[in-house]
């Protein structure tokens, strides 16, 4: 199929072509998909090496689902979103066990944050927030990464996390303030004070 | 919140790019997950000694129809029943007792 045509396709459809042996197809998927999954997973994990890993796979399994895809049962974004949701899920649940086994070297977050105050540039007030969303329970963070960075609406958000629209909207109100909390203490970190 | 709100702009624009590496691997990935017709080409498949025969005679099912023909030519030629016997006669017009299938050659030769 000539690629303009291609580009003008529904993600879904383009999955179905990718499985029906179109070699267009995945390029055009990848370069949709890939960005927002790598922003997601980067986001949630604060790890290139880690979310590239996430990324590969969770686009591995689209590959392979794609044969059994069924039309109009979820958006594709969705499924990938919530492929990415569970195998960060599972790598910070493994980071937190290493964690817990080498209790000797536990890195002393309180000494990033110190690093952190020391600069003032774009890259620290991102590891603040790093650091901040890392404070909140994980379906916390989902929500409120998917929300208020990925930028999604609440019924896809709902559908990614697997639960209704009013816990999402719960889970995201909760997690804005525990958010605000977190960064409270770190408000020079983030350069406010020096503007006001 | 306006705060956080401006931290989240932040963290939009500044989010993580997949590297050209990464989408090469996911590439190389999908090309080898995707099945392709073509690629899916039945193997030759190694016939047996029966089956390579049967192959080269256009199938079991002729071998057998040639097989059964050959059968019943034998059987007849040597049970020679009364009524083909009868048959022949009357294609032949007459008694064949001896039916010389190789003339030798001197009989040729006497004839010219």
């Amino acid at each position: 199929m000539p690629r303009d045509t291609l580009a003008e396709l529904a993600d879904e459809a383009l999955v179905v072509l990718y499985a029906n042996g179109d070699p267009d197809a995945a390029r055009l998927l990848a370069k949709r998909l890939l960005p927002r999954v790598m922003g997601y997973a980067g986001r949630l994990l604060s790890d290139r090496a880690e979310a590239e890993d996430v990324a590969q796979e969770a686009m591995l399994r689209l590959w392979r689902v794609a044969p059994d895809w069924r039309p109009g049962e979820a958006k594709v974004s969705t499924w990938v979103y919530r492929v990415v949701s569970n195998l960060c899920t599972d790598r910070l649940r493994a980071r937190q066990r290493r964690r817990a086994e080498a209790l000797d070297d536990v890195a002393e977050p309180e000494d990033g944050k110190a690093s952190v105050v020391a600069g003032m540039i774009e890259a620290d007030r991102m590891a603040a927030l790093d650091a901040a969303l890392a404070t909140l329970p994980e379906r916390q963070r989902e929500a409120v990464v998917l929300r208020h960075i990925e930028g999604l609406a609440n019924p896809e958000i709902a559908e990614i996390l697997q639960i209704g629209v009013e816990a999402v909207e719960s889970l995201t109100a909760r997690g804005k303030r525990a958010l605000a909390a977190a960064l409270s203490g770190q408000r020079a970190a983030l350069g406010y004070e020096e503007a006001e | 919140m306006e705060d956080l709100d401006d931290l989240f702009a932040t963290a939009r624009s500044t989010a993580m790019q997949p590297s050209d590496a990464l989408m090469a691997r996911v590439l190389a990935d999908a090309a080898a997950e995707q099945v392709r017709p073509v690629a899916k080409a039945v193997a030759p498949v190694r016939l047996g000694f029966w089956a390579g025969l049967a192959a080269l005679f256009g199938g079991g099912g002729v071998l057998a129809g040639v097989g059964s023909a050959a059968l019943a030519g034998l059987v007849l030629g040597f049970v020679q029943p009364v009524g083909l016997m009868n048959l022949t006669d009357v294609l032949a017009g007459t008694t064949v007792d001896t039916l010389e299938l190789m003339p030798g050659v001197d009989a040729l030769l006497a004839e010219e």
